[in-house]
């Protein structure tokens, strides 16, 4: 196996665990009343965890069917689909087939890595919330930035084989 | 007998190859799944171990909220007359006693043949909604009380009055047969006690605030 391909199967195998693993949590906090919801409804103040599978699920079961939609496309089809392409590019001899390819995996590309936006917006949302709630992001999180990362990798060797 | 050499085997589509990393990320994320499956099944037994018992009996050596959320005593005092000369009712307020030591002192409950009290105090004053955090050892009003086996504590129930406090009843009570949770003792009255009834709730120190508030539901 060549290393291009080498580091696809690796960007694929972190792209799995960090669609699954804990990517954030979310720790509310109602202030100085903190105390007393504990009291009275601790269910409110129950720590949260959610991978970006289970923030899908999540939307869905909530009836937010259209930001589900565009996360599960962003997040989960959208990069196993240029991995696809990549795997696929690596294999063609004939260099037009080879350019058609990666033109598509650009494309494909501008729509990846839109979680991580959508992750930050997450954060800086719950931060500015009243009553000292946090957020913090999980392990997930990097493992996905790294299959990232690796994505990109591939990315300039594959440009760099552009004939 | 026909060979097929690799030359005349068929070729998978070009395609076909695109399907491995979908198959790697599947892979990927069924091997976390599998893991992490086991490994809470491990972590929940672990837990279940180490958790503070929230039921049954009382473990020795643990400490333990004891208060009593509910007393009732009978019509008449000990003199078998009214309380408080038939004008109101009985004022009533009861201590606790561990190893002759009065370890709590509850509130007094005015003018009641069945005196309540709720184990939590929370008044909430204008410094509460400004900042002040409060614990669960400053919420529950209790007796803390260790557990050892033979241990016993009493329970000295009072009549508050502006002149004099009057006896209303002791009863003593062995550790043994208290549980965690609710505990019910129905009394008869005696020449020197007139309660009817106690109930004592036991809670264990050290579990967090939302079990000890279910237990004294």
């Amino acid at each position: 196996m060549n290393v291009t391909r080498f580091l696809i199967a690796v960007s694929s195998l972190l792209l799995g665990l960090g669609l699954i693993a804990p990517t954030l949590t979310i720790y509310p906090q109602a202030g100085d009343l903190t105390w007393i919801i504990k009291i009275i409804a601790p269910e409110e103040l129950a720590v949260s965890t959610y991978s970006i599978l289970g923030v899908i699920q999540k939307l869905f079961q909530t009836g937010d069917i259209f930001l589900a939609v565009v996360l599960a496309m962003f997040s989960v089809f959208s990069p196993v689909l240029k991995l696809s392409f990549y795997w696929h590019a690596t294999g063609l001899k004939d260099s037009k087939k080879f350019n058609s390819i990666l033109q598509r995996i650009h494309y494909v590309g501008k729509f990846s890595m839109a979680e991580v936006f959508a992750l930050a917006l997450i954060i800086v949302v719950i931060k500015s919330f009243p009553g000292g709630s946090t957020a913090e992001l999980e392990w997930g999180a990097y493992i996905f930035t790294f299959s990232v990362i690796c994505s990109m990798l591939v990315s300039f060797r594959l440009d760099s084989k552009k004939r | 007998m026909t060979d097929i050499s690799d030359f005349d085997a068929p070729k998978p589509p070009a395609w076909f190859g695109a399907a491995i990393p979908l198959l790697i990320v599947l892979l990927g994320a069924g091997f976390y799944w599998f893991i992490t499956t086991d490994k809470d099944n491990g972590e929940s037994e672990d837990t279940s171990n180490s958790k503070i018992n929230l039921s049954g009996r009382l473990s020795p050596g643990q400490t333990y909220y004891i208060f009593a959320s509910e007393v009732e005593v009978y019509p008449t005092n000990l003199k078998n007359e009214s309380w408080d000369q038939g004008k109101k009712g009985p004022d009533i307020r009861y201590r606790l006693f561990w190893k002759g030591n009065a370890v709590f002192e509850s509130i007094t409950k005015d003018d009641s043949l069945i005196a309540d009290w709720s184990g939590l105090s929370i008044e909430l004053n204008w410094k509460d909604l400004l900042g002040k955090s409060v614990s669960s050892d400053d919420a529950i009003k209790a007796g803390r009380i260790r557990f050892e086996e033979g241990e016993k504590i009493e329970i000295a129930v009072e009549d508050v009055d502006i002149a004099s406090d009057d006896d209303v009843g002791r009863h003593e009570i062995e550790m043994d047969k208290l549980s965690i949770g609710k505990n019910e003792f129905k009394l008869k009255k005696t020449a020197s006690s007139a309660i009817r009834k106690i109930t004592l709730r036991v809670l264990p120190v050290g579990s967090n605030i939302e079990d000890l508030a279910n237990i004294m539901k």
